[in-house]
């Protein structure tokens, strides 16, 4: 008898959601999905969101959405047909023989109930126990899930616990079951690196003592490579490279693991490209902050969101604005799209060649007040949930009240594929698409009233970082090819790093620094900054094993190409490689 | 908890003052001198004599100031004083309490008929979503929710009682003679419970949770039935307080029609025959029960939902 999971040629597809017009009925969600994960071994499952890793797990559940259905290939756990299982044999498989992890921990809790009745579920429904046993077993696995007061776990609520201590109780509910597979669905990116690393060596520890099979899904390469046996890079629904995490890790084969180390790098300070403007030249201001004061809470006392700032942005500038949650950040974000005015101080608006002083931004649309646009942290809620999102882009367009209803589908269409997105998706409404895609589409939406500055808020933060990284890059290319000004607003030491020319720290409402960027990261000269730097040096290399140095280096020509390429004259990046050694 | 109730109770204290003043006021806001009404109903004939309006105003404590007037009242209304009914002469307390046992037996048959509706065909609606059952709950609740009482009582009394002659048209004596009334007063609360209940019970099958809860092996069955159908039905609880306060007050359309002596009759009455005190006291009590019963609905929700009931623990 066959042991373990595995999964043969696996092919899911999509039933057209009733309403939408889509030329072919039945999409491919996984295309011929092949991997086995034999007892006691640790596979993980990575790739970027959306290519599958999520509705690998689920067919092994057979917990698919219903507009989900598998379509051919087969799924056995220890030679068990898994898809031709039947309502109760699956039943009896779920918690029993696979045990789950899911991504938001503490939402896959009953709000009404205790973490103890939680338990006493599959204790009853799979191992018979009841009563006075049950609770003794629950309070066994809370203990091994790593509780020191297990018996306050078992009555807490969940909405009482944190999200890592949810993620352990969950483990322990996973385990009741005495399962012989463990199935992890993200368990710990909504966790930091320590609670992260905390999850991983609970799990491995339930492995070795269970002999536990665990397919671990995660988009960090990097992190689980210390604990995997195997590992299997899937993207678009294909499984596209497989082996031991050392080679995989050491020598990827394909671009699309190349493209998760890469996007691992980035969060882990391996490689930096700082595009200093060394040769911007005589570039004009287009905003300008002079002595800008304002406050939200009045009364003596108050502090003021942001106090006397003086700041410009050159033409054709990434702009890094550095500063942690409070520091007026965003009021210096809706200040310059003018949905505030300032208390105090002054702003100039030059956003194209020409213009006089405070022309209101109307720029190339001829709508005042769009030359400047924002895009949000949250995709999700930068849409309106009930209008579809071709409906959502036209919105801005309408305010302009020229053109025809073919042309503005045009230019919609033009604009989502600029941001290298399949126009068909503007068919659908905003939950039917993923947040890298939202995202794409908020810079579709801004680039569409043709704006001199496009300020991005924290644009990437709600991203996964394979995610974060395409978006990123999209952003430097649409800098490159429309002169494109930029504004980068975050607390993410590396994005501001990987992105600007010149970093600005707001710290309690002041500008308390301005630099080149690698002036600032070399040398900070204000004591925020220098504890900002310092806390992004110390976080650990977590990244276990070494990326191979070829990869480094092609990877940073493919940047240096990219922006040499299409470079403006007297524009030039400086290329900076730090190894790991030195951060 | 003890903090929680003890700001709920001050509210709660405060609402039924700010409301028994503005009921005080009725008869010195509205048109026309009430005690030259009061003469004016036990005197025969037009002629009315001035020494006897100023008689009346002083045995009635009229010319005191405002503030004064107003805690007399209050304190007197306290006590279980709620004065003379100017029409029938007798205590209005003797009215109002045997007027509310009836409204309230009213109102709660209705919302228990209208909640046993709604769990039903509101559960059923949502475990069918978008199928043919669900199409049509849905429907027929959007239609009877646009249904006014003063339509449907009529037409149900034409077949029922005098077409078909199987229920009394009007009165309040026997079971019998609830079924009408119940079925008019219920049927939009039933409307809008079935809606709620609809939503409720979406929301709760959609919750991550419930994804969860069949990973861990629960049949749906199961799941639906210790997951989804409690947390489902948290929203009803609300709103069903909400829609008990509207009925206390809101039944005087039915109860006129049916000839119900409740408090809606009661109320009715007392406005159309300027009989003031009445109208006072048969004000005073419903909007204090409708404060109290919001109050009750906050604290049991609190009490159903261990997040409010922690932070106030």
């Amino acid at each position: 008898m066959p042991e373990g999971l595995i999964i043969d040629d696996l092919h899911l597809s999509l039933r057209a959601p009733a309403g939408v017009s889509s030329g072919s009925s039945a999409r491919p969600v996984l295309s011929g999905v092949g991997l086995t994960v034999a007892p006691g071994e640790f596979v993980a499952l990575v790739g970027a969101s959306g290519s599958g890793k999520t509705m690998t797990a689920l067919s092994v559940l057979g917990l698919l959405p219903p507009q989900i259905q598998a379509a051919s290939g087969s799924i056995t756990l220890g030679g068990t047909d898994l898809l031709a299982a039947s309502g109760a044999a699956l039943n009896r498989l779920r918690g029993g023989r696979i045990g789950m992890l899911y991504q938001q921990p503490k939402r896959m809790f009953n709000p009404r109930m205790t973490v103890g009745s939680h338990l006493a579920e599959p204790l009853k429904l799979h191992r018979g126990l009841r009563g006075r046993q049950a609770r003794a077993q629950a309070l066994e696995l809370l203990t091994s899930a790593g509780f020191e007061d297990p018996e306050r776990v078992a009555r807490a609520y969940p909405h009482q616990l944190s999200g890592g201590m949810a993620q352990r109780a969950m483990l322990a509910v996973a385990m009741a079951g005495q399962p012989e597979l463990l199935l992890a669905d993200e368990p710990t990116s909504a966790l930091d690196k320590v609670l992260e690393r905390q999850i991983l060596e609970l799990i491995d520890t339930q492995r070795r003592q269970h002999g536990l099979g665990v397919l671990y899904i995660t988009h960090d390469l990097a992190t689980v490579s210390a604990f995997a046996d195997r590992v299997v890079v899937m993207d678009a629904g294909r499984v596209q490279e497989e082996g031991p995490a050392r080679s995989v890790i050491g020598a990827p084969q394909t671009a699309c693991a190349r493209e998760l180390l890469e996007a691992c790098a980035l969060t882990r300070r391996r490689i930096v490209v700082a595009g200093e403007a060394l040769g911007l030249g005589p570039s004009r201001d287009i905003l300008a902050l002079d002595g800008v004061t304002k406050r939200f809470a009045k009364g003596r006392g108050a502090k003021p969101a942001l106090k006397d700032v003086s700041l410009s942005l050159r033409e054709g500038e990434i702009l890094g604005v550095l500063g942690q949650s409070g520091s007026g950040k965003s009021t210096l974000a809706r200040l310059l799209v003018e949905v505030e005015a300032p208390d105090r101080g002054s702003i100039t608006r030059k956003l194209r060649a020409g213009d006089g002083k405070n022309d209101g931004g109307s720029a190339g649309s001829g709508v005042p007040g769009t030359g400047v646009q924002l895009v949000f942290q949250e995709p999700h809620d930068a849409f309106d949930p009930r209008m579809r999102l071709f409906d959502s882009l036209e919105a801005p367009l309408l305010r302009q009240r020229t053109g025809t209803a073919d042309g503005r589908r045009e230019r919609i269409q033009q604009a989502v594929r600029d941001v290298e997105l399949d126009p068909d998706l503007l068919d659908r409404y905003p939950s039917q698409c993923s947040g890298g895609q939202l995202q794409r589409l908020t810079i579709a939406r801004a680039l569409l009233l043709d704006p001199a500055v496009l300020i991005c808020d924290e644009a990437t933060s709600a991203l996964d970082a394979v995610t974060q990284r395409k978006v990123l890059d999209l952003l430097l290319r649409l800098h490159r090819d429309r002169q494109l000004s930029l504004i980068m607003i975050s607390h993410d030491m590396n994005v501001i790093r990987y992105m600007s020319h010149r970093v600005a720290v707001l710290y309690q409402g002041a500008l308390v620094e301005l630099a080149g960027t690698s002036e600032f990261f070399a040398n900070p000269r204000h004591g925020h900054s220098k504890e900002l730097v310092a806390a992004a040096r110390a976080h650990p290399a977590a990244c276990a094993a070494p990326v191979a140095c070829s990869d480094l280096a092609a990877c940073a020509h493919r940047m240096l190409g990219a922006n040499v390429a299409g470079g403006r004259p007297g524009t030039s990046r400086s290329l900076e490689l730090v190894s790991a050694r030195d951060a | 908890m003890m903090l929680f109730l003890a700001r709920r109770t001050a509210a709660l204290v405060v609402a039924v003052l700010l409301a028994s003043f503005v009921v005080f006021l009725i008869p010195y806001v509205t048109p026309g001198d009430p005690v030259r009404k009061i003469i004016r109903s036990r005197v025969a004939g037009d002629a009315i004599d001035d020494s006897a309006v100023q008689a009346l105003t002083a045995q009635l404590g009229l010319q005191d100031p405002l503030w004064t007037q107003y805690l007399r009242w209050l304190g007197r209304f306290a006590s279980g004083d709620m004065g003379l009914s100017y029409t029938s002469r007798t205590p209005v307390v003797d009215q109002v309490l045997p007027a509310l046992w009836v409204t309230l037996s009213l109102v709660v048959m209705t919302l228990a008929v209208a909640a046993l509706i709604a769990v039903i065909l509101g559960i059923a609606a949502a475990l069918n979503e978008g199928r043919a059952a669900d199409k049509a709950i849905t429907a027929v609740s959007q239609a009877f929710i646009a249904m006014p009482e003063y339509w449907l009582a009529p037409m149900l009394v034409l077949v029922f009682a005098l077409e078909l002659s199987v229920l009394p048209s009007a009165g309040w004596e026997g079971p019998t003679s609830a079924v009408l009334p119940v079925a008019v007063l219920a049927l939009r609360p039933a409307s809008h419970f079935t809606s709620a209940v609809r939503e409720g019970m979406l929301d709760a099958l959609g919750a991550d949770h419930v994804t969860a809860a069949r990973g861990r092996g629960l049949s749906y069955f199961h799941t639906v039935r210790k997951h989804v159908i409690p947390n489902g039905l948290l929203p009803l609880t609300t709103l069903a307080a909400v829609w008990f306060a509207g009925l206390l007050g809101g039944s005087v359309i039915v109860e006129v029609i049916f000839a119900i002596p409740g408090m809606g009759r009661l109320l009715f009455d007392g406005v159309l025959n300027s009989d003031i005190p009445l109208a006072q006291g048969a004000v005073v009590v419903v909007v204090g029960l409708a404060v109290l019963l919001t109050t009750a609905a906050d604290l049991v929700h609190g009490l159903l939902n261990p997040q409010v009931r922690m932070r106030h623990a």
